[in-house]
């Protein structure tokens, strides 16, 4: 998820609106400043002064603003602008000195743009001015109206401008102290903005968290009701199943109950292979410390009981190095020994005439490593990838689901772990399981 | 386990398993007598008067888990508070489908209970339990 708004959007939405009050201001202020000329010609009849030059500066400023509405060119002519007006002015009143101070009202003006620059401009023309008009007058020249006095002595010329250089640096100073501090606020508003919209985020992330850690729940609650129900009524028809192998019976009932066992069985091996993959892909690793030795009595007690009358028994062999305990979650590692041991048992050899399944457990501090090794059937090299695929089988005498192996690699790297097949068909198959300690 | 009286008690919902547990029970001569109970609430409303006759209590109890209005859980909930000479005298075993492991870990961290077994009762299973 990004961010709605970015710093630098927020950052020239807000100038712009500086410069929009500001633009409006200007407007007032170059009315007032034409009307201001207009009441000044009174004086000395300077009319067409007043509506020529001032006249020819809004023109001037209008035009570029409207010509280059983008650019902020119109900014620095209206500095220019409240120079020319100081001229002009000083010119109507025939050189009184007062009006000199309409520079620095211009200069104060300025500020409300915070740009500092824009005092520059002004400055430079005020100079041009100065010099300009101070010159011609003390060359003598009439009507020049730069100032009352006769002329101006270097002394007070110096004095003039160095205050006016103050002024303009003043207003300067603040203008860009004020872009500065605008900054900061801006900053300021937009981390706390983004602040908020963060805690939004937070808390959408925590409620939709919570949503489905609740569906999530109510989810394993169906599968388990779903499981019992399905369950239930197979358990009661091989319970009916095995009364009627206590009797005696015809041998063609007998083999017609024997078909409908292993159908149940089937079914009843699917519904636990479907509970055992969404169970896996669903609960989080419950970590706890695992005995093998009791592990592997409990899965073999649970298979006792599989073998058909055409399978022998299968011995279980294991070999537990012990010593350093081993954690990680007993539920999924009982999923995938009884996936793994009940393969062999189901795909024996019945050329062998030793059929066993060995589990050998070595445990360090960091890691196990289990390995199933039988004697049985085998799998040819060209399916070792593929047996552990979703609903894949081998052959069509294959009894299972097509779920067990795939089952198991799904859970095995839920563990963090790694499962590795070696098998040669009528040699048997070796599972080398690596799974990670997760005593930490 | 050869106890005088083989009188035993299964509780489950589901006719059909109670039927299957009584044949399988007789047939092999593991029980003289099953009392078969539809509901928990049917079986403590047995057991709660026979504190004064003990002989006459079932000295095993097949108990089944999922059950409508009360549990086999809710069932050892009660059977708690039932007199001593009754719980002394009883041993229960869950015999259920359910596969779960948090209903197998809740079963034997109960202290009445003596096993979990997993349905159908077969006569592989009852010879274990000789």
């Amino acid at each position: 998820m990004t961010l709605q708004t970015t710093y630098q959007d927020m950052h020239d939405a807000y100038l712009l609106q500086v410069k929009h009050k500001s633009d409006k201001l200007m407007n007032y202020f170059l009315f007032s400043f034409f009307t201001a000329g207009l009441g000044l010609a009174v004086f000395y009849d300077t009319w067409l002064v007043a509506i020529g030059i001032g006249g020819l500066s809004l023109v001037a400023y209008y035009a570029t603003k409207w010509l280059l509405p983008d650019s902020d060119a119109y900014q620095y002519i209206v500095s220019l602008v409240f120079g020319i007006f100081m001229a002009q002015y000083i010119y109507q009143m025939h050189g009184l000195f007062e009006m000199h101070f309409i520079a620095f009202i211009g200069s104060a003006i300025l500020i409300t743009y915070q740009n500092w620059k824009l005092q520059i401009p002004l400055a430079a023309l005020v100079i041009v001015h100065h010099a300009t008009f101070g010159y011609l007058q003390y060359l003598g020249y009439d009507k020049v109206y730069f100032t009352q006095l006769d002329y101006m002595t270097l002394q007070t010329f110096i004095i003039h401008g160095f205050l006016a250089t103050i002024v303009f640096f003043i207003c300067g100073l603040w203008a860009w102290q004020m872009k500065k501090q605008t900054e900061v606020q801006i900053e300021q508003t937009y981390e706390m903005g983004r602040f908020q919209e963060e805690q939004a985020q937070r808390n959408a992330l925590l409620q939709s968290n919570e949503e489905l850690r609740k569906s999530n729940k109510e989810l394993d609650r169906f599968v388990y009701s779903v499981s019992h129900d399905l369950r239930a009524p197979l358990s009661s028809m091989l319970g009916v199943v095995g009364l009627c192998e206590m009797g005696e019976m015809d041998p063609f009932i007998e083999k017609n109950v024997s078909l409908l066992k292993s159908s149940i069985k089937k079914l009843d091996g699917f519904i636990i292979d479907i509970l055992d993959y969404s169970r896996n892909s669903r609960l989080e690793v419950d970590t706890q410390e695992v005995h093998f030795a009791d592990l592997l009595t409990d899965v073999c007690n649970n298979l006792k009981f599989m073998c058909t009358e055409d399978q022998r028994k299968v011995e279980v062999r294991t070999k537990i190095e012990n010593g350093i305990a081993f954690h990680s979650d007993r539920s999924r590692l009982s999923i995938i020994l009884n996936n793994l041991i009940s393969n062999s048992i189901r795909y024996q050899n019945p050329q062998e005439a030793d059929p066993f399944v060995e589990v050998s457990v070595a445990i360090t501090a960091s890691s196990a490593d289990i390995r199933i090794t039988d004697n049985g059937i085998g799998i040819e090299s060209k399916n070792h990838e593929k047996v552990f695929s979703m609903f894949y089988r081998v052959s069509t005498q294959s009894v299972g689901s097509g779920l067990g192996l795939y089952i198991v690699k799904e859970t095995v790297e839920k563990l963090n772990g790694v499962i590795k097949l070696e098998s040669e068909p009528g040699k048997g198959t070796v599972f080398n399981i690596h799974l990670p300690n997760l005593a930490s | 386990m050869e106890p005088k009286s083989r009188k035993v008690m299964v509780v489950d919902d589901n006719q059909i398993d109670l039927y299957i547990a009584e044949m399988v029970m007789k047939t092999t001569k593991f029980a003289d007598e099953v009392i078969c109970m539809g509901s928990a609430r049917q079986a403590l409303d047995y057991l709660k008067p026979l504190h004064d006759r003990p002989e006459e209590l079932p000295y095993l109890i097949f108990l089944d888990i999922n059950m409508p209005e009360m549990t086999g859980f809710d069932f050892l909930n009660e059977y708690k508070n039932l007199p001593e000479n009754i719980r002394k005298k009883c041993i229960i075993m869950m015999l259920t489908t359910s596969l779960d492991e948090n209903d197998r870990k809740l079963a034997e961290e109960n202290v009445f209970v003596q096993r979990f077994l997993n349905k159908p009762l077969d006569k592989d299973k009852i010879a274990q339990l000789k």
